[in-house]
């Protein structure tokens, strides 16, 4: 895939061996702007995944990933790094988002990425469309958008622990951090919100 | 027969929820366009660039970029605050001290102010009598009054 917009579960780019996110933040925070390039090159992929998921709309997702950046570099000396930037950035995202579609207080028209071809190499995908699947006489256009109207109809805190556990694969301790609630209430809000969507596909669940 | 329908119940629940977790899956192939993200971030750091140059620092940022265990940890914080403190009281003390000792006249000498200390300076004050050790301030009661006596000199206990 092009860029790292849905990591993979646990994934933390600092592990690859580059310079800790700590190092390049407290760079950044002395007028680094070359630090805060990598902090950017480093999330700007997970922002813009998190943000697409939420609205379902890829002009909105762009938009939102630049205010997060632009806020996240103009809140960057109050960051005192009692979470990881990568916690800290995340909660900027979430509450971004949420307010922005707040403000919108209408549901916008869905506008998509288009699926990679990579998709048809995968096996899960040859499940769902072969013979005997529900799925099989779907077109990819047509459940992508089913799967996005299902994912907007959920709540905003429901769509962001779905969007952040079963897409970005974020495990439920650092989802309590970011939308500061219990894991319990994490856990809580996944089953419901899973449940919701079930319904909402309940055609193709037959 | 209500096992049966309890356990189909369950299966149809675990197929709902596979196939959710399946579509949702195929949600992580949905990618922006390179050139899109290209340009989103070159705006971004535009964006920043031109915010970095606007921004004014206030003494609050610069002392929480500069010193930022002082507001991460604040009982050192503290800590520093109550030593400088005590360091200030302790500079102003002797700095009292100096000033209490270079206190002089200062007396014109070939038109140029000059500076004398205090103990150098003769002055005309008449100096006291040396009084004997017995000395008594006041005299005895008058006669007559018998309310008031002399009884003696208090002498200091060994």
């Amino acid at each position: 895939m092009a860029d790292d917009v849905n990591p993979k579960p646990g994934e933390v780019p600092e592990a690859d061996g580059g310079i800790p996110d700590a190092d390049l933040v407290f760079k950044a925070q002395q007028g680094d702007m070359q630090a805060f390039d990598e902090l950017v090159e480093r999330y700007h992929g997970k922002i813009y995944g998190l943000t697409y998921n939420m609205t379902s709309n890829r002009e909105d997702a762009e938009d939102l990933t630049q205010e997060v950046f632009v806020k996240a570099f103009n809140a960057l000396p109050r960051f005192k790094g009692n979470s990881s930037f990568y916690t800290w950035l995340y909660r900027i995202a979430v509450n971004k988002t949420i307010n922005y579609r707040k403000k919108r207080n209408r549901k916008r028209a869905l506008s998509l990425d288009q699926f990679d071809q990579e998709i048809k190499t995968d096996d899960i995908y040859h499940d769902l469309t072969a013979k005997g699947s529900p799925l099989r006489n779907l077109s990819l256009t047509e459940l992508q958008k089913k799967l996005n109207e299902a994912l907007q109809s959920l709540s905003e805190k429901h769509r962001t622990v779905v969007v952040m556990h079963d897409m970005q694969g974020i495990p439920h301790e650092e989802i309590a951090k970011v939308v500061g609630a219990s894991v319990g209430t994490v856990r809580s809000r996944l089953f419901y919100a899973r449940r919701q969507m079930q319904a909402e596909l309940t055609e193709f669940m037959k | 027969m209500s096992d049966m329908s309890g356990k189909m119940d369950a299966t149809s629940e675990d197929q709902a929820e596979v196939l959710l977790r399946q579509l949702l899956h195929l949600k992580k192939y949905e990618v922006p366009e390179a050139s899109r993200m290209i340009k989103s971030k070159q705006n971004i750091m535009r964006q920043v660039r031109e915010a970095s140059s606007r921004k004014r620092w206030s003494l609050g940022d610069l002392l929480e970029v500069n010193v930022p265990w002082f507001f991460a940890e604040p009982r050192y914080g503290v800590a520093l605050l109550f030593v400088v403190f005590a360091g200030l009281q302790f500079w102003g003390a002797s700095s009292r001290n100096q000033t209490q000792d270079m206190t002089g006249i200062y007396t014109p000498g070939s038109n140029v102010a000059s500076f004398e200390r205090i103990s150098t300076i003769s002055t005309n004050s008449i100096s006291y009598p040396k009084l004997p050790d017995n000395y008594q301030l006041f005299p005895d009661a008058p006669r007559g009054d018998s309310s008031v006596k002399f009884v003696g000199r208090l002498e200091e206990k060994k």
